[in-house]
């Protein structure tokens, strides 16, 4: 078969979702067919840019190429899953969350702040309940993904779990004197709870953070945190790492503190577990919480820094509790059975 | 973090799914040239599809409608449009290196090949494209070609100037040459448009036993037997051979044990090939309706320029294959007008940059 898969995305911007659709792109032709990736810019300000970018991706025709047509189409991403299509599934891996979850959140809220913000809000909700059913078939990211899509647009999905890059890599080193916190280094990863977290931890916990920042401006604000709250000679930024890198801090930290708001899926989360390490995340953190269980993988806190504070020092004070969640995360990811060609195989039937 | 040094440069052009040639392989050595001079660079493809003509509309609005002018709030310092519709994409710092417009709209309009002509609405599009370009692309701060014959077409047909602006065909570094060895080589997609089938033709009046060596992956899926069959009804089956796809180290050893090369197109844009020929030091034939190749061969100095039919193609063939001191003085004097054209990517990027 020829199967493109339509994505969007942002110049110079790579994140999980380009990572995520080179995978699949992979898997689908290790299953013997042909792949394509198909990625529409998107920049998503001012709001009626949405609009304009909504009505391109309506615009394109991927039917045919050169006279052969196009088997299928799977489509990941707002706005490119409009993409007409007569043979298309949606692997959704979220919707504009700013028109849904995320409307008015103090933080990540965007599109509540211009004038045209409700009337674009209403064309991208109206636009996804009319036009997402288009599709033959429709799985989500997660769980959460499927939820949301369910609560926002009355639409039923079936989640669809897919592995991290390079799954079979990952391995389990000692019990180490640190908690790893890796990510991209904005918002809604919530760094900055995590720092204000360690400053009220009992013990010396100390903290160790990996990715780039979305911007200057953001890890200046959390170098701020650090200064002002005296934390410097407990907390480490590591900056970009390599892969090989990101599984040595795996394998040899204590646990791994992954708290962001409402996640989509979360690598990190399915990566701590493949390191055998328990995962700290937060009550409404979404898409770990399908991974973590509490008090058995990891711990699940309020998101408050003294609640997580408190989930820190309790991996901190009881290493030997620590191993044995770890080991029962390694234990439950074995058990889901979250593997490229299951995925390949739903996408493709 | 972003890099406090370089430019954030994007790459605008099309993409035809599950198809790659020359333009992908342009926009993928821009790119890698940019990323090595120190700037970010990105390639962003639209995917084209041409038919029925009112989708050539759909997309020409959909490129409209794109915004590229920054990423969070980090201006994108130049937007280079290489294919139509993607160079219509708006920008405040856009420059376009124009691989070539619409064809069928222009230049291959009536032809043929041409299918746009066709449908009763082919006139209307046609109209709506040279407008479009008529209009939109002296928007860009600087318009480059990456030809003289893409400006003239586009001189003669919408009367704007361009750039001729050349660059090195892929791997420029690794070409060689060897001592000519008894075969003509014409390495192209096989496409009516590189007329394979003209030089079959000529063939069959040439007065010596050419040998000729075709490679090249074909457009359509039964041409081997076409291939097979043509050459048996000739009766040169031991005069020719197709080799279909082959390696770029195995391209260059053809290029390098080759007597001389065939390259006689209709009206193509650019031509790595006569290029390749020149890096390999061998003489080209070409034809005088071949468009870029004769930008670069120098009749009678660098190659032969022959009428498009089959005798005056046998008699170029005959000349080389019977005057081997010749073709081998024309291949060196092709390899020094190579490095006269100053043609690499540095200089590109000088001029897209500046």
């Amino acid at each position: 078969m020829k199967i493109l898969i339509a994505t969007s995305s942002v110049p110079f911007i790579r994140g999980g979702a380009e990572i995520l659709a080179n995978n699949l792109r992979d898997a689908i032709a290790a299953a013997g067919h042909e792949a394509e990736l198909v990625s529409i810019p998107f920049k998503h300000y001012p709001p009626e840019r949405i609009a304009d970018h909504m009505l391109a991706c309506r615009l394109l025709d991927l039917t045919e190429t050169c006279g052969v047509r196009i088997d299928r189409v799977i489509a990941l991403k707002f706005p490119a899953y409009l993409i007409a299509h007569p043979n298309k599934v949606i692997w959704l891996l979220h919707q504009h969350r700013t028109a849904y979850e995320l409307w008015d959140h103090p933080r990540a809220g965007d599109l509540i702040h211009g004038p045209d913000g409700p009337v674009i809000r209403d064309a991208i909700r109206q636009a996804d309940r009319e036009l997402i059913p288009e599709a033959k078939a429709i799985f989500t990211l997660s769980e959460n993904v499927s939820g949301r899509l369910r609560r926002f647009s009355g639409i039923d999905s079936e989640p669809l779990y897919n592995p991290p890059a390079h799954a079979q890599l990952f391995y389990k080193g000692p019990t180490g004197d640190y908690l790893f916190f890796p990510s991209r280094i904005t918002g809604v990863k919530r760094q900055w709870l995590a720092i204000r977290a360690l400053a009220q931890c009992r013990e010396r916990v100390r903290l160790r953070f990996a990715g780039e920042a979305d911007s200057p401006m953001q890890q200046a604000e959390c170098d701020n945190a650090v200064r002002e709250l005296k934390l410097t000679d407990r907390v480490e930024w590591l900056g970009r790492v390599s892969e090989e890198q990101k599984r040595d801090l795996y394998a040899n930290c204590l646990g791994v503190v992954f708290p962001p708001v409402d996640e989509d899926y979360g690598y990190v989360t399915l990566e701590a577990l493949l390191s055998s390490k328990p995962v700290i995340t937060c009550s409404d953190s979404g898409g770990s919480l399908e991974f973590v269980v509490d008090r058995q993988t990891g711990l699940v806190a309020q998101p408050t820094p003294e609640s997580l504070a408190q989930a820190m020092d309790t991996l901190w004070t009881d290493r030997q509790r620590a191993a044995v969640m770890g080991e029962a995360g390694r234990a439950r990811y074995e058990d889901l059975k979250i593997s490229w060609e299951n995925v390949v195989e739903k996408l493709l039937c | 973090m972003p890099q406090s040094h370089g430019l954030r440069v994007l790459i605008a052009t099309v993409q035809v799914p599950f198809v790659r040639g020359g333009a992908e392989i342009l926009a993928e050595g821009l790119c890698r040239a940019l990323v090595e001079a120190g700037h970010r660079a990105e390639i962003v493809a639209i995917p084209f599809k041409w038919y029925p003509p009112e989708r050539i509309l759909d997309q020409m609005l959909a490129c409209r409608l794109l915004d590229l002018s920054e990423t969070f709030e980090v201006p994108v310092d130049r937007l280079i449009g290489l294919k139509f519709p993607a160079y219509l994409i708006p920008h405040p710092r856009k420059v376009i290196w124009m691989i070539h417009q619409h064809r069928q709209a222009y230049d291959l309009w009536q032809h043929p090949l041409n299918d746009l002509d066709r449908y009763p609405n082919g006139d209307d599009v046609r109209g709506a494209i040279v407008r479009a370009d008529t209009e939109l692309i002296p928007q860009a701060r600087g318009v480059f070609t990456i030809s003289r014959n893409v400006a003239l077409r586009m001189q003669r047909y919408c009367s704007l100037r361009g750039t001729p602006l050349y660059h090195p065909p892929q791997g420029a570094g690794l070409f060689y040459t060897c001592p000519a060895e008894d075969f003509l080589y014409f390495p192209s997609r096989i496409n009516p448009l590189k007329r394979q089938d003209l030089v079959l033709e000529a063939l069959s009046k040439t007065r010596s036993k050419i040998r000729v060596c075709f490679s090249g992956a074909a457009d359509e899926p039964g041409f081997a037997r076409t291939f097979a069959t043509l050459a048996q009804q000739n009766g040169f089956e031991k005069r020719v051979e197709w080799l279909g796809a082959v390696s770029e180290e195995k391209k260059r050893d053809l290029y390098a044990r080759s007597l001389g090369v065939l390259f006689p197109p209709i009206d193509e844009d650019y031509g790595y090939i006569t290029l390749e020929a020149m890096l390999a030091q061998k003489p080209v034939i070409t034809c005088t309706d071949s468009g870029g190749p004769l930008e670069f061969v120098v009749q009678r100095e660098t190659g032969i320029v022959a009428e498009p039919t089959p005798e005056a193609l046998a008699a170029a063939m005959d000349e080389l294959w019977e005057d081997r001191d010749t073709a081998k003085r024309w291949g060196s004097a092709g390899r020094q007008r190579y490095a006269d054209l100053h043609i690499d990517w540095g200089n590109v990027m000088e001029k897209l940059l500046q």
